[in-house]
This record gives structure tokens, sequence and C-alpha cells, in this order.
């Protein structure tokens, strides 16, 4: 079948020429063709470029839009997911409970937390790192973007894994630490740190990488302009290069802010399951327990659509915010 | 002479910043692997390097689970979501790349803004879909739901603008249609970002949580799900556990040991923009 629709698609991409490249010199090689109402024709001209989104577009309206939708749709109800049960209309309740649950609540808390405890591992260290050595050359510098970037390849259940063996109660941590038996997944105190601390570790060499690929971008003209008058090198880098960075750094908040809870996602689901008492669970955990541990769909829905409205503001704000200050420096 | 001294101080300040990263980003990696090698009785003795080496570990792991088949399911589902993916957005990107069309900024805004929905607003009603198809617990539920990427579209489309409009325009000349000019002009020209981008869906898929631990609940399906339930089960027999999470990564290190370069560059691409 998709056969047939590409050789179509060859077809009237050859036809789409004459109409493009004025003249209609081949076209009445075929006399058919030539008698065609025109409106006809253009249309058939105008077709590839849909047909060559139509695979792609398909897949977005199944498994992306339409399901966005029915989340709207089920949000107002209150429906346990078997196919046999009724979904009973509730209006705002599921949105009220949204906003009032103090779970819900605990839960955006700690998801604030993460993503400000990720800021300094996703761009103030990888920035400072990335300056201290763009003048580094050669084969050592490939040995250790090579090193710094392996945590990012791993698998997440691996790492997981990893780290709950080397936070063990008779892990290294501890023994190197002189801890004795203490377990840092267990304990309120500390289960959200270690989780934290684990996705710094997976996120900080690849951070730094971007950031130094964005400083490899940036033109030493400028630097050296501000050199020759006599700026000095903190200076350079707090006037010159920070700014000209900006779009590279701008982008790393945005995935901090936007990617934190999604990040932290499995390192939850096989290290604490959000415990211990909600401390480390975030809010895509939550949605995830309530759609599919307590079956309650339009909680989840509803509270999945706000979550997302959330970060949507939240990003467009970033955005614009970066926009006014861009044009101020210039 | 004294800037000189300065900038050897700097080179050595930023050898010695990079020597400790490196450390902290290699070794629970190393720690894994050491502690898959040690005897099970020496698990707990602490000293760095593993002495005597056992391959005990192993050998429990290929008891208790059956890796080739996780291995297998995971590189089938790995293989095909990617190759899918790359078919169906190098068409799309070829679409946006090379006509100008009614609603064309929409519909980009259309792939783009995908990035920007958060899964787990989709995936009640994926899930129930899968439900009434049947796919639950098999591979294709896994993979059909990925087949588009917004990353693989915006980094093709930004290959194919740079490419020479020219050679477009010769082979309309000769009379190639569209479809034959992208399979031999646009994708022969294309092929080095092509493998970046391919190697770059592929870890990805390799490395999916979420969806799998979804849709397929046995835990003899694809090895993240193998090692979690492993970990569930064995609990505090981390020379296994060890073992059977170094076997999970060994593909893509295994990748990343040969094409090192092309690896960094794709995914510190994919973070660029």
């Amino acid at each position: 079948m998709f056969q047939i629709v590409f050789v179509e698609v060859a077809y009237s991409g050859a036809l789409r020429v004459p109409g493009a490249g004025g003249g209609a010199v081949t076209v009445p090689a075929r006399p058919v063709e030539a008698l065609r109402p025109p409106l006809a024709r253009r249309a058939v001209a105008a077709l590839p470029p849909y047909l060559y989104l139509l695979p792609g577009l398909a897949c977005l309206a199944v498994w992306t839009y339409k399901p966005v939708i029915e989340a709207v749709q089920l949000s107002f109800y209150h429906w346990n997911l078997l196919p046999t049960s009724p979904r009973t209309y509730v209006g705002f309740e599921n949105y009220k409970r949204v906003f009032t649950l103090p779970q819900l609540r605990g839960a955006a808390k700690n998801t604030l937390w993460y993503i400000l405890g990720l800021i300094p591992f996703a761009i103030i260290l990888p920035t400072a790192i990335a300056l201290g050595i763009r003048n580094l050359g050669g084969r050592s510098r490939t040995t250790y973007r090579a090193l710094i970037f392996l945590p990012m390849l791993m698998a997440p259940v691996a790492t997981a894994a990893v780290w709950r063996w080397l936070l063990d109660p008779q892990g290294i941590v501890n023994h190197a630490l002189g801890l004795g038996s203490y377990n840092w997944l267990r304990e309120e105190r500390t289960a959200l740190l270690a989780i934290l601390a684990i996705c710094a570790w997976q996120i900080l060499g690849f951070a730094t990488l971007v950031i130094s690929a964005g400083l490899t971008g940036i033109s030493a003209d400028y630097a050296e302009a501000a050199e020759m008058d006599g700026a000095s090198r903190w200076q350079v880098t707090r006037w010159v290069t920070l700014p000209l960075l900006r779009s590279t750094l701008l982008f790393m908040l945005l995935m901090t802010v936007l990617l934190s809870a999604q990040w932290t996602f499995p390192l939850l689901d096989i290290l604490t399951q959000g415990g211990p008492a909600d401390s480390t669970t975030n809010v895509y955990y939550l949605l995830w327990e309530y759609g599919f541990r307590s079956l309650d769909s339009g909680l989840a829905s509803a509270a999945g659509i706000s979550f997302f409205a959330v970060f949507a503001v939240v990003a467009a704000l970033l955005v614009k915010l970066a926009d006014r200050y861009s044009f101020a420096d210039n | 002479m004294s800037s000189m001294r300065t900038s050897r101080l700097r080179a050595a300040t930023s050898h010695s910043m990079l020597a400790l990263l490196s450390l902290i980003s290699v070794f629970p990696v190393y720690w894994m692997i050491a502690s898959s090698f040690r005897r099970p009785q020496d698990l707990y003795d602490q000293s760095l390097l593993p002495w005597p080496l056992s391959v005990g570990n192993y050998r429990q792991v290929f008891d208790s689970l059956d890796v080739v088949g996780l291995l297998g399911n995971t590189l089938v589902i790995a293989v095909v979501t990617a190759a899918g993916q790359l078919v169906i957005c190098l068409l799309a990107a070829y679409a946006f790349a090379a006509w100008d069309f009614r609603g064309r900024t929409v519909l980009f805004m259309a792939f783009v803004a995908t990035w920007l929905i958060p899964f787990q607003v989709t995936m009640i009603s994926n899930y129930l879909v899968l439900s009434n198809l049947g796919l639950l617990n098999t591979l294709a539920g896994v993979i059909v739901p990925n087949l588009c990427s917004a990353l693989a579209v915006l980094m093709l489309r930004q290959h194919m603008q740079a490419f020479p409009r020219e050679l477009l325009d010769a082979a309309r000349i000769d009379g190639r249609g569209s479809w034959t000019t992208l399979w031999t002009v646009v994708v022969p020209n294309l092929r080095p970002a092509l493998a970046s981008l391919s190697i770059l869906l592929f870890i990805s898929a390799w490395n999916e949580y979420f969806w799998p631990a979804l849709v397929l609940q046995r835990a003899n399906s694809v090895v993240q799900l193998g090692i979690r339930g492993f970990l569930t089960a064995e609990g505090d027999d981390w020379g296994a556990v060890m073992a059977a999470s170094g076997l999970a990564c060994l593909p893509v290190f295994a990748l990343y040991l040969v094409m090192q370069r092309q690896v960094i560059d794709a995914f510190v691409r994919s973070g660029l923009r």
C-alpha cells in the first residue's frame, strides 16, 4: 500500500517542476494532462510535501494529540480504567483535588527542590568547568570527554542498581565516610539528597560537553578585542563570553526545569518508590501512581494537565525573560 | 616568564579539575564491573581491586535470567524503533526542507511541541489503545507509539537546510521525481548525519525505561525490566545484580568504544539549538 502512495509521490513531484520552473515545456508531451482542469492539477502539484509528512503526522495525531484531548476529557470524569465500570461526570472536582491534596503539594515541593538542586550541576558547575578547560587541547581533551560522558550512556536501571549498591548500608560510600551502616535511601532526611546526587552525577558530564560546545561556537575575536582594550580575564568572561553563551545556558535551564521530574523518575521507581513517607516523590511519579496503582484516571489526568500547563507557562516566561535581557545587552 | 608560569598553572588546574570530574564519572561504572567479578564471599571486602577474579556472578545471572532472550528483545525494540523513527522523520524533514507549502509553520510547530508534552499526560489513553488492540505485553506495543521523534525531525531538517539547493535543482532538471531525488541525492549526502542520529536514537531506545515498564509487565521481557525484577527478587545479592547491570550496559558501551566521537557529537548536538 505504501508502495503505491510513493509512486504517486514521485510522479506528482515531477509534475510540479513545470509550474515552478515557468513555462509548461514538458506538459504538452502528455495531452491528457493538459486537458485537466487547472485547479485539480494545482492540487496534485501541492500534494507531495503533505504525503511526505503523512506518516509522521499520523503518528503524532494518534499517539500524542488524540491522547492529550482524551486526557482533558478524562479529567472531568471519575473512572477506574475498567471497561466494564461506568464513567461519572464530576465537573471540576478532580482539579479541586489536585490543588488541595496534601500529597500533591508535597510532590510539587519536592519537584521544585529537584529543579533547584540540579541547576548547579546542569548549569553553574558545567559552565565553570567548561571555561576552565577550554584551552586544553588535543588528546587529553578527547580522553576526558569520553570519560565524563559515560554516565549519560548507562541504562537507568543499571544506574539505579549501581548506586543502590554504592549507598548500601555496607557499601563503599559508608565505608569511605566511616558512617557505619547508614541507609541513605531509607532515611527521610537523606533520600531526596541521594536521588538528587545520582541525577547530578548523570547529567554533569553531558551538561559540561554541551556548554563546551557552545563555547567553541563563540568567535575568539570578541574576547581578543576586549583584552586589547585592557579587560581582565574575569571581565572578559563576565561581560563578553557569558552573554554570548546565553542561548546555550538558557537551553540547559529550560531542560532542567522541564525534565528534572523526568530524569528522576526511573530512580524513584527503582530506588524509593517515592518514599520514605513520600519524601522523594515528584509530580510525575505521583501521577503515575494515581493512574496505574490507584486506578484513579480522572485525578491522574487532571494532575497531568495541570502540571503540563504550569511547566508550559514557566517555560514561556523563561524564554520571554531571556528575550528581554538579550535586548538590554545589545 | 611569569605569564608562562600562570599559563602552566592554569593548565595544571584544568587537568586536575578534569581528572577529578572523570574519576567521579567513571568510579561507579568501575565499581559495577569490579563488584561483578568478585568472588561472592569477597563482596563486602571494599578493596579497590577485585582479586581473585571470578565469573561466578555471571554464571548465576545466566542461570536465573534468560539473558540472551532479554538482550535479544531489547535489541529488536531498539533497532526497529530507531529505524522506524529514522525513516518517518527523514520523510517529514524532507517535506519541511524542500517545499514551501501552506501550513508549513503550523505543522512544524506541531512536531516541535511534542517535545514539551510530557509522556505522563498521554500514557493513560495510549495504554488503553494498546490494550484494546491487544498489544499489551508485546514488543510491537513498545515500538509503535514511539515511531515519531521530534528531535530527529529537527536535526534532519537542520542538516537538509544546509544542503546545497543546486543539487536538488539539478536532479529536478534531470527529470527525477522527488522520491528518487530523496534516495539518490539527499540521503547519500546526509550519510554522516544519519549515522550519528541513528546511534542517538538507538541508544535512547535501548535505555528507555518508562514505556516498556508500562507495556511489558513481565520481568522476562527486556533487559531493563529483567534487572529490576532481579533487584527486587535477589535483593542484596549485589555481585549478581552488578553482573546483570553490566550486561545491560554492554552493547551501548561497546558501541561507545568503537564510535566514541560520533556518539558524543550526536548527543551534544541534540542538546544544542
